[in-house]
């Protein structure tokens, strides 16, 4: 009882990325959270990579990072035995993250909000569980294609482009947890439950990083900043042993950059003086620029930069990111031992309570499918024959 | 607000930009008492006083009352202005302070404390109070105070180097603000947890919010495919490893394009039918299979890029949803605005603002009931509740009116 959601019980429910993101945020803050599977496994055990390229349900990276800390139970929610274990497991726990098809959820979601002491209930899905593309099959791309995002994320003369893969439902599941914890701080504070919808269309166009709001209030979407003989140093550079990224057209970041690149004498030429004549002398800041950069590490650009207060990141690959020192020094990255697996490295805290010394957040390792079943089944009161009963009848495995 | 999940809960916000801000929003619409202390007389970079300045919408009055980036994430909350730089202001903010739960700055680290306010003076003028800190690189650390933006966090991640088009240079990469729609969802978790901390120990607490290690947390993909298996993954532009298809496709009209794609053969087998080629899906036929469209990887997308080129990309989309299967018209912002289902939901409320007039907005990222979140407050002016709140907070009109007339406190900038 040592950790802010401890003594908080979740039940999850659903195979998603987006749910496991949102049980995880619980979980590595203290609380029970019983993830309830498909028996054979759903989605984010069956994603890449996997541990030696061998795909199997336990050694996937998905599961092994979302799924920190869980307890599995796997059912067959679609029959009525499944429903009555979990109409048992959600009583009395204060919260339930659901993420179905929505045709299917109905009876899911009645068996949850009819238990005894109901939870307040948060259910992630597409589009959401009304309208006339409710039952829509979609995928990252295709809700990323919806939101703006895909359509202002290119260049030119190339087709819309994504991010990484599976940003999108990390981000449903990162908004249904704060939607989540709102509902049970609620709930704990004035006896009334809640039910939250997190439509993923809705949860990532109604954020920023889109072009809506822009568009609708100036009529015109702005354009992605990158490099461009306009305003610059603006995007990506090369230098020695890679590239940087650089945001420093205006003032007073112009100036900043100029004295970085020890040419303060710039900020006075006539050729730089104001942001209305640089245009015309691109090439000419380059050619002092460029070879600044060439005779630089990404490291050494950064440092400099930064030096004098200047928007400046090297742009590192995950490896490197790792040995950073900023993250090194922060343990921005933690090792987690993960049976059959060995220690794998997860990203560590997303905030730490207390400062950078804060111990709050723990990730534990992640549950093999069905691996806390008996013991679930055991705290609900069902029976040995019982348990024989369920397991025999393919509801639990 | 409306809400009332978070009823009672006082938070004062102390950020620019977006990350901070969209963040007490959200805390807004689940209720909380969110106050927003904007710099004075130095303004916000969302609050451009040059009306020529790209962030600037059509409007009346001062330019920074209408700057689309500022009414981007800015709902729910009350506006003050205060020169913290004074003495005067430093007073009134720590009175502020006094009754608040929670304050969240996105400072670099170490701007709060050159404004008077070190974490232990804090907590010990106000015990329950809960800091939350978001600069970039977090509070401690050799980075600790440099100075960060949004699309930085994503280079120095790992996730610049994952998204590209695999045959353009990573010189090419375009800026993104991703920590930006993802620290204020974490930022909202964050309180919630604070203040469930704050109940088991009695006391408020620092939480240190970096949003580089925000960011971290969100492509576990790339992180594991290093860990298991010391491989840095390649740029795949829209492409999956292990999907077939799975692309952008240009389809009929001026730079309109339609994603496709089946992750499993019951999903191929409705693309199949759509394109009118459900033989493509039957027994027998090389890209049937899982394996065999991975094969055969170019030819299928090939097929599918003549299938989409001079479609109308709503009507292929809609055709293939009808069968079952995956697809999406990429949407701007005007096709969004148009969708069936946002506005069967009744997604898009129309805000009015007084120096913009009424504007079609971006609806709330949940619904929540019975207390659905609602747009109680649009963006607030500068200092629009100065009054209001230095009265809340004991102090008289006499008392006011010399704090603006000294320029501690203001309603315009420039």
């Amino acid at each position: 009882m040592d950790q802010p959601w401890s003594g908080i019980r979740v039940v999850e429910v659903g195979d998603g990325v987006a749910v496991s993101c949102a049980g995880k945020q619980f979980a590595d803050f203290g609380a029970d959270v019983v993830k309830v599977e498909r028996v054979g496994g759903g989605e984010v055990r069956r994603l890449p990579p996997f541990a030696d390229d061998r795909p199997h349900r336990d050694r996937g990276g998905f599961h092994l990072s979302l799924n920190t800390g869980k307890r599995s139970l796997a059912l067959d929610t679609g029959t009525p035995s499944g429903r009555e274990v979990l109409g048992r497991l959600a009583a009395g726990a204060q919260l339930a993250l659901v993420e179905l098809p929505p045709a299917g959820a109905g009876k899911v979601l009645e068996a949850l909000r009819g238990a005894v002491e109901a939870p307040s209930v948060v259910v992630m899905s597409p589009h959401g569980l009304d309208g006339p593309y409710r039952d829509r099959l979609e995928n990252d791309l295709s809700i990323f294609a919806w939101t703006t995002r895909l359509h202002r994320h290119r260049l030119e003369g190339e087709p819309p482009l994504r991010y990484a893969p599976h940003v999108v439902a990390m981000q449903v599941g990162l908004t249904a947890a704060a939607a989540a914890a709102g509902a049970v701080w609620g709930h704990l504070h004035d006896g009334s439950r809640r039910d939250a919808e997190v439509s993923a269309v809705e949860a990532l166009a109604g954020n920023v990083d889109t072009s809506f709001v822009a568009w609708s209030l100036s009529g015109g979407a702005p354009s992605v900043p990158r490099r461009s003989r306009g305003t610059y140093p603006v995007g990506t550079y090369r230098c020695k042993d890679g590239y940087v990224q650089l945001t420093a057209g205006d003032s007073p970041f112009f100036e900043r950059a100029c004295r970085a690149i020890g040419r303060p004498d710039f900020i006075e030429d006539p050729r730089f003086v104001t942001k209305e004549v640089r245009p015309a002398h691109h090439e000419e800041f380059l050619a002092v620029f460029q070879p600044w950069l060439d005779a630089r590490t990404k490291g050494e650009v950064f440092r400099a930069m930064q030096s004098e207060r200047v928007l400046c990141t090297p742009i590192l690959d995950i490896s490197e990111a790792l040995e950073d020192a900023q993250s090194v020094a922060r343990g921005s990255y933690v090792a987690v031992h993960q049976p059959d697996v060995g220690t794998m490295t997860l990203a560590g805290p997303p905030f730490r309570l207390g400062g950078v010394e804060g111990d709050r957040w723990r990730a534990g390792p992640a549950p093999r499918l069905g691996e806390h079943g008996g013991e679930i089944l055991d705290q609900l009161g069902y029976s040995a024959d019982e348990q024989q009963a369920l397991f025999r009848a393919g509801v639990t495995g | 607000m409306s809400g009332r999940a978070l009823a009672g809960v006082r938070v004062i916000e102390l950020s620019e930009v977006w990350a901070g801000p969209v963040g007490g929003s959200l805390l807004g619409d689940l209720g909380a008492d969110v106050i927003k202390v904007e710099s004075y007389p130095r303004f916000s970079p969302t609050r451009p006083i040059d009306p020529a300045d790209w962030r600037v919408a059509p409007g009346e009055g001062p330019a920074y009352e209408h700057s689309w980036a500022q009414h981007q994430g800015n709902r729910n909350k009350r506006n003050m202005a205060i020169n913290l730089r004074r003495e005067e202001g430093a007073a009134a903010f720590r009175r502020l302070l006094r009754r608040a739960d929670v304050v969240i700055d996105s400072f670099s680290a170490g701007t709060m404390e050159k404004l008077g306010f070190e974490w232990e003076g804090m907590h010990a003028d106000a015990p329950r109070l809960i800091r939350l800190s978001l600069p970039g690189w977090g509070l401690s650390g050799p980075y600790q105070g440099y100075v960060s933006f949004g699309g930085g966090f994503d280079c120095v991640t790992g996730h610049t180097a994952v998204r590209g088009y695999p045959w353009r240079g990573v010189e090419e990469t375009s800026p993104i603000t991703h920590s930006d729609a993802t620290v204020p969802l974490h930022l909202v978790f964050a309180v919630v947890t604070a203040l469930r901390e704050r109940e088991r120990t009695g006391e408020g607490m620092l939480v240190d919010l970096s949003q580089v290690e925000e960011l971290a947390t969100q492509i576990p993909g790339v992180l594991a495919e290093w860990t298991l298996n010391r491989r840095l993954p390649a740029r795949v532009g829209n492409a999956e490893q292990h999907v077939v298809p799975h692309g952008c496709y240009r389809a009929a009209g001026d730079d309109r394009w339609v994603v496709l794609a089946a992750e499993d053969d019951a999903q191929w087998g409705a693309l199949a039918r759509a394109a009118g080629h459900p033989e493509w899906a039957e027994d027998g036929h090389p890209w049937a299979t899982v394996v065999g469209r991975l094969r055969d990887r170019e030819a299928v997308d090939a097929a599918l890029a003549e299938h989409a080129a001079g479609r109308e990309p709503e009507l292929l989309a809609d055709r293939v949803h009808e069968e079952g299967g995956i697809a999406a018209a990429v949407a701007g912002p005007q096709e969004m605005l148009l969708s069936p289902q946002l506005d069967a939901r009744g997604w898009f409320p129309t805000i009015d603002h007084p120096y913009t007039g009424p504007r079609i907005q971006a609806g709330f990222l949940w619904r929540f009931a019975p207390d659905p979140p609602s747009w109680d407050l649009p963006c607030g002016l500068v200092g629009e509740y100065n009054r209001e709140l230095l009265r809340e907070h004991g102090y008289d009109d006499g008392e006011i009116d010399r704090l603006a007339a000294d320029g501690v406190i203001g309603s315009s900038y420039g």
